[in-house]
């Protein structure tokens, strides 16, 4: 069976659109449980979480930075924001109405449902109280609709572009829990405020994948800043782990056509990866270096861009003129 | 004439005798749960069209009537060998205009109606397509008068549709009336798909045994893309766009995988074939192929129907129809035509003029029912508006008596009520000919409206071709 460039671009986007759901769902829980546990004299700033989820503020005033309703109402509802939940999820709707032909019939219906659910509840969503029902609606219906594509899918090139798709954008989402925690301790330092709630918030973080369980079987110690940064970052047994995630793609790109350009800039990642060790005290050096990193798998992306999803036109000889099938 | 009943309008035709009795004994409300149920299962199924209005496009729901329309097995075979020699003597003129024009060289076919064709394709000139076939995939439309008679009303060589819910309406009154299923002999129409990919198979070229079959829609946006979906699934060919193809300087036709370029043998095409190839058809186009004739022409690749296949589909040319069979086969029409006035002849045009308030003048190529104006339910200003482009181009007018088309009985907010309806069954031309079971019936919903089109507010039904046992209805 072949696949079209098209089709693969199509599944490929689908699935970062629905990783990157998920994601900024997970983002906004983790930071939203982050914000509560700091001490109540300290002043409440939501403007950072725009773009941690990487989305941008746009034309609003400098002054006056936006609270968490306006915040929240840009990340979840906001239909001009393209980043906003209800936004990606329309545009892996559209993907996957697209390519019905190649993909389980269940999983269509699965994100079907998300997407009329998210776009009927996001408005109302923005409120705390019912936030955080809406947030796990998200998070549990992409898992689901992994989990139809995982037990009903062909093992064949759809397949692979699915979760290639998903797992560049998740290692980027686990770059940027990080992210969220740099943040809190810049925050801090500005504040000349010691850090006493170190071990609360680096168990958000871990929550926020849903790796705290894990992390405490695989660590049997305590929380601390360096543990967990080198269990999110280099523990690859952890699905969702920046190496664990990293190693997967690499193994799921060769069971594509082969690619060098692909195989090497994962390589490449994943050398930058073990290379480095991330200062963990420094709020504003661990997030240079999770900036590095995002910078490394947008450069896979590009590989994989450039290599499957687009097609050199026909006056380069076609090499299997006539004998393929 | 009512499809289900005598002209008394109480007895019940033999073949539907099963039925009528079948709905006395559940009655109008289990009808109408009934009814309930095929709604919701054609909406969890998603089977769509979608509709231009407002300037957005909208999917809507597929609009289905449960009780079905009943043709017996033996007035369909004279139905079904009066299309398939209507179709072989439709593919000759098409050959023959593209290469010797016999039929005008011997005074059969005026040459001026080739000159003001819009369909004609000069590009098309001395191509022989395998098998001399150019409208493999046709779609007929037929419809009876008082006399119980079906008359083809227009032909479909282009790209016709409606295949895919003439298969899906039978999928969902199967499930309505499993229990008449059992009890009637009614013949399947799921071998569709089937014949379907052999004929396409057969297209490939010369030595291809097993070729790369792609539908080629122009996208989402098209109003028949369920289908183009529907069928590429059911055929598992591949679903491609223009940009998705690209001829090569080998003059083949490849597509954009993942893992390069892909050669395909065999296209079947959803798009108008100005829009083909914008190398040839000078068209600005972005969802066709340059380079897509080229290839065609040096026989690198089969296209399903062939571009030019349209000349022979046209409001004008119709009116020969009957001509050609007798032209080219030798044989007299099966079928009949519904009797064409052509305004290209001065009396003829002259009576249309007289006459025009018992007639339906139709402009030669338009489609979806579109232009088309009913002299008795046309206003005063219509009429003196369409004698006025009648006079300014004669050549793009035909006219028909008023037929009235047959009913059916049909399900509506105040009971059980009579509908007028159509029938467009499809016929597959290639080695051999196959007809499918019965067709797409389409009712017009509005009482006494005889627009039937599914864009302006028509619905369907499921029909049934049953062969009578003696001991079934009798």
């Amino acid at each position: 069976m072949s696949l079209l460039s098209r089709v693969a671009d199509r599944i490929y986007w689908g699935a970062r659109y629905v990783e990157r759901a998920e994601d900024t769902a997970r983002i906004i829980r983790s930071y939203s449980d982050l914000i509560v546990d700091l001490p109540t004299d300290v002043p409440v700033k939501w403007e950072p979480l725009v773009a941690l989820t990487g989305n941008s503020v746009g034309q609003g005033n400098v002054d006056q930075p936006l609270g968490e309703t306006e915040v929240i109402q840009l990340l979840l509802a906001e239909p001009s924001n393209s980043g906003s939940i209800v936004s990606v999820l329309s545009r892996a709707r559209e993907n996957l109405r697209t390519t019905r032909e190649v993909l389980p019939r269940e999983a269509w219906y699965t994100l079907n449902g998300l997407q009329q659910y998210v776009a009927s509840e996001s408005e109302r969503a923005v409120a705390r109280r019912t936030r955080d029902r809406y947030l796990g609606r998200v998070i549990d219906e992409s898992r689901r609709l992994d989990g139809v594509l995982e037990s009903t899918m062909t093992r064949a090139a759809p397949y692979y572009m699915w979760r290639l798709g998903r797992l560049l954008e998740r290692a980027d989402m686990t770059t940027r829990v990080v992210g969220v925690r740099a943040a809190s301790i810049l925050r801090l330092q500005a504040l000349n405020l010691p850090d006493d709630y170190d071990e609360v918030q680096w168990m958000a973080a871990l929550r926020s994948v849903s790796a705290l369980q894990m992390y405490q079987r695989a660590t049997r110690g305590p929380i601390e800043g360096p543990s967990v940064v080198r269990f999110l970052l280099y523990y690859a047994p952890f699905p969702r782990s920046v190496l664990g995630c990293l190693e997967e793609m690499r193994a799921v790109v060769s069971l594509l056509p082969p690619r060098a350009e692909v195989i090497s800039a994962i390589d490449w990642a994943i050398k930058a990866l073990l290379a480095s060790e991330p200062d963990t005290s420094e709020g504003a050096l661990l997030d240079a270096a999770m900036e590095a990193f995002q910078q490394a798998l947008a450069e896979i992306g590009e590989t994989i861009h450039a290599h499957y999803l687009s097609v050199p036109d026909s006056d380069s000889t076609p090499s299997m003129g006539g004998v393929t099938r | 004439m009512d499809e289900l009943f005598e002209a008394d309008g109480i007895t019940p035709r033999p073949q539907a005798r099963g039925l009528v009795a079948h709905l006395e004994q559940i009655g109008l409300e289990e009808l109408r749960d009934r009814q309930q149920v095929a709604e919701l299962d054609i909406l969890t199924m998603g089977i769509t069209f979608t509709v231009y209005s407002d300037g957005a496009n909208i999917d809507r729901a597929w609009p289905f009537d449960v009780i079905p329309r009943i043709i017996s097995g033996l007035e369909w075979a004279k139905v079904e060998r009066g299309l398939s020699q209507r179709l072989r003597a439709l593919n000759a003129f098409i050959d023959d205009i593209y290469n010797d024009q016999r039929i005008i060289s011997e005074g059969v076919f005026p040459l001026e109606l080739l000159n003001g064709s819009s369909n004609f394709r000069e590009q098309c000139r001395g191509v022989h397509p395998a098998l001399g076939v150019w409208a493999h995939i046709s779609g007929s439309d037929l419809v009876r008068d008082e006399d119980g008679q079906f008359y083809v009303l227009e032909d479909n060589l282009r790209v016709p549709s409606g295949v895919s819910y003439l298969l899906e309406n039978r999928a969902v009154s199967k499930r309505v009336f499993a229990e008449l299923f059992q009890s009637y002999s009614i013949r399947p129409v799921d071998a569709y798909t089937d014949e379907l990919n052999k004929l396409l198979t057969s297209l490939a070229p010369d030595g291809v045994r097993d070729p790369q079959i792609v539908v080629l829609t122009p996208g989402v946006f098209n109003s028949a893309y369920f289908e183009h979906s529907f069928l590429a699934q059911r055929i598992g060919a591949e679903l491609v766009e223009g940009a998705d193809l690209t001829v090569g300087i080998d003059d083949c036709v490849y597509m954009r995988t993942i893992e390069g370029l892909e050669r395909v043998h065999v296209i079947y095409r959803r798009i108008d074939d100005l829009y083909l190839d914008p190398e040839v058809f000078s068209v600005d186009s972005m969802i066709g192929v340059p380079g897509l004739m080229r290839a065609w022409k040096a026989g690198n690749v089969g296209i399903a129907n062939a571009p030019g296949a349209g000349v022979a589909d046209d409001k004008v040319v119709y009116a020969w129809v009957p001509d050609m069979i007798r032209f080219y086969l030798g044989e007299e029409p099966l079928l009949p035509n519904v009797p064409t006035y052509r305004c290209m002849y001065r009396d003829e045009c002259e009576y249309v003029i007289e006459h025009i308030a018992e007639l339906v003048v139709k402009p030669a190529n338009e489609s979806g029912g579109y232009g088309i104006v009913i002299g008795n339910r046309a206003t005063e200003a219509q009429l003196a508006a369409t004698i006025e482009a009648i006079r300014a181009d004669p050549r793009n007018f035909v006219a028909q008596p008023i037929l009235a088309l047959s009913t059916m009985p049909t399900l509506v907010d105040t009971g059980i009520a009579a509908r007028h309806v159509d029938l467009r069954p499809f016929i597959l031309t290639g080695r051999s000919s196959y007809v499918t079971a019965g067709g797409l019936t389409r009712v017009a919903l509005v009482e006494g409206s005889l627009v039937v089109n599914s864009s302006q507010g028509g619905g369907s039904k499921d029909t049934w071709i049953v062969d009578l046992h003696p001991s079934v209805g009798a």
